[in-house]
């Protein structure tokens, strides 16, 4: 084998063509790191926020909440008679009906774009526990045309910061309280079911959530109300629910990713190629010297390709560090099965560099794998020849 | 000893053909200096490749030592090579970012030798050329002369039997140029080393013992042949 420091020392003598290179390499990992960690922060929000214990009942067929419709009074006779909802110190059902509807509203940076608002019944509260939070003014009150709004939405729609008067058709809402969520609740308007509901002149709730008692079997309860004749339901957990809501947006992040990958990555590729096509022709003679004194090719085409395989290392670290600063970074992207704006953060994770780093060396192998075989099938006379 | 068996060596160039090796025959004894000599394109650096394994003939045989390195193929050739040959060139040829003791000890990387004994036989080559005090320098720290014996040391580093020198003392100055004919009649005389050199230069041909002069492919007379 050829030593590791003759690798080394050749990338290190052509300074501004590895760098060049490395930089190249950097930007296209850079930017196909970024898109994956959107991709990571969306999904992430959406599993890991889902509770097992919370069940969501949706009508049977639908796939999302905003397709469900549940006539109140089976949402009521549901919540009242399933022994499986867990009971608050009164004894009422740890339940409640929701509303569900995306909205168009103004952005403040302008142009428009929908948002969720989701009226509750008084326990829901109690039923999402720790998962909302306010964490500026107060909750609603029940019956009262008030509504809280989620931080991330505050700052990027209008008419959403605390004390603000919120219009929806014809019914002012006034915003009392600013609330935190990890998940997609944190994109989220919430109300007064009953008052979301007059506001937007709607007759029936879209789903009822309920927490459950400990052990419940939910695929068990699911099956028994598929076909229940008086209020048959499709039911799931919340954490089932909310990743079945990802699907959309997650595939057009990594569509877009991988799209982003094959563009970039060829002209990565083509830079590469060209670096380790230039350093060959310049060292010509010392590929004629190695193959004369006795290296095989395959040790030659190995050390090259070692040499490329660097260059995309180096490449990689240098594009980790660029996507780095994105880590926390908020945005806001359309879920296409909600299609309402989902605000979430970028979420550059150890899973994330992984991949972009083996993509950097990627990148690296395909680029140097045909210079180094030129170099490797050079035949010594002509190389020698050649200075 | 090295024999060439009629030996045919035509390059092509476009539609062009030149016999640069036309029938040669020839007996070289082993442990001898030969000075090849001849005008420019007689065949001298072709008949060193040959012998050297780093080209083929069209037509005869090369043989070193009983070996038919025409026949050698791939892996076989280049070990044939790393065992039995040294190769010393005009350019010099060292690769500029290794310093001088870690270019003798390259071709030593093909031995079976560990790497503190790698580093022995290189300094003791580097010794033998008189570059001792040398050992971390960088080939453009170097002269031409300096240069030219490090890649003497490395051609020597594995101990190969055969020296192949090509032009070596063409991009030196008269002391240099002394200094490395000097290096290579003392590791003929000293460690039986058989070497054949091309040089242009009458006064580099007399530090030989023997002369082969080529003209056009064949060899022309020599006059001190048998003498």
């Amino acid at each position: 084998m050829l030593p590791f420091s003759y690798t080394l020392r050749s990338l290190f003598v052509r300074r501004s063509s590895t760098l060049l290179t490395v930089f190249g390499i950097g930007a296209t990992v850079a930017v196909v790191s970024g898109v994956l960690a959107l991709r990571q922060g969306f999904t992430t929000m959406f599993s890991d926020s889902g509770r097992d214990d919370i069940a969501v009942f949706l009508r049977p067929g639908s796939t999302n909440e905003g397709d469900s419709r549940f006539r109140r009074q089976l949402g009521d006779q549901l919540m009242k008679s399933l022994p499986e909802i867990a009971k608050d110190a009164e004894g009422r059902p740890l339940a409640g009906m929701e509303c569900y509807l995306a909205i168009l509203r103004e952005k403040t940076s302008g142009g428009k774009t929908n948002v969720a608002i989701r009226g509750i019944q008084p326990r829901g509260f109690a039923v999402h526990g720790k998962a909302v939070r306010v964490v500026e003014g107060e909750r609603f009150k029940p019956g009262s045309d008030e509504i809280i709004v989620a931080k991330k939405l505050a700052a990027r729609i209008r008419d959403c910061r605390l004390g603000d008067v919120l219009v929806l058709n014809t019914t002012p809402l006034k915003v009392v309280g600013i609330f935190e969520s990890d998940g997609p609740y944190g994109s989220e308007i919430w109300g007064d079911l009953d008052r979301v509901l007059a506001a937007l002149n709607i007759d029936n709730p879209n789903r009822v959530v309920a927490k459950m008692r400990s052990g419940t079997d939910v695929p068990a309860l699911a099956k028994r109300l598929k076909k229940h004749k008086v209020y048959p339901a499709r039911v799931l957990t919340e954490r089932a629910y909310l990743q079945s809501q990802t699907a959309g947006l997650s595939v057009t992040l990594l569509v877009l990713g991988v799209m982003l990958a094959v563009i970039m990555g060829l002209a990565a590729v083509f830079t590469a190629t060209n670096t380790m096509l230039a350093a060959i022709s310049s060292r010509t003679h010392e590929i004629g010297i190695l193959l004369a004194t006795g290296f095989r090719p395959v040790p030659v085409f190995l050390s090259f390709l070692f040499e490329a395989l660097l260059l995309g290392l180096l490449g990689g670290a240098v594009g980790c560090l660029m996507a780095l600063p994105l880590n926390g970074l908020e945005t806001g992207a359309m879920n296409f099965n909600t299609f309402t704006e989902a605000a979430f953060a970028f979420r550059v994770t150890p899973g994330v560099l992984t991949t972009a780093v083996l993509f950097a060396l990627v990148l690296g192998l395909v680029g140097g794998a045909f210079p180094a075989w030129r170099a490797a099938r050079m035949r010594p006379v002509e190389a020698l020849r050649r200075a | 000893m090295i024999r060439l068996e009629n030996v045919t060596r035509v390059y092509r160039r476009g539609g062009e053909k030149l016999t640069v090796l036309d029938g040669l025959s020839l007996d070289m004894e082993g442990g001898k200096f030969y000075a090849l000599m001849g005008p420019s394109g007689s065949g001298k650096t072709t008949m060193l490749n040959l012998v050297g394994g780093l080209d083929r003939p069209d037509s005869g045989h090369v043989a070193v030592a009983g070996e038919d390195v025409g026949a050698l193929e791939g892996a076989a050739l280049s070990q044939w090579r790393a065992d039995n040959v040294g190769f010393v060139f005009q350019g010099f040829n060292l690769i500029p970012v290794l310093t001088a003791l870690e270019n003798v000890m390259l071709p030593l990387s093909l031995t079976p030798l560990s790497r503190a004994e790698r580093r022995k036989h290189a300094e003791f080559a580097l010794e033998l050329v008189g570059m001792s005090d040398r050992l971390s320098h960088r080939p453009q720290q170097l002269s031409g002369g300096q240069e030219q014996r490090v890649a003497i040391a490395r051609a020597i580093a594995t101990d190969p039997g055969i020296i192949l020198a090509d032009e070596p003392t063409g991009d030196l100055d008269r002391d240099s140029a002394d200094q490395v004919l000097g290096l290579l009649e003392r590791l003929n005389k000293e460690f039986q080393k058989t070497i054949l050199m091309v040089t242009h230069d009458p006064a580099a041909a007399e530090r030989a013992q023997r002369i082969v002069n080529l003209d056009k492919g064949r060899l022309a007379d020599d006059p001190r042949e048998g003498a």
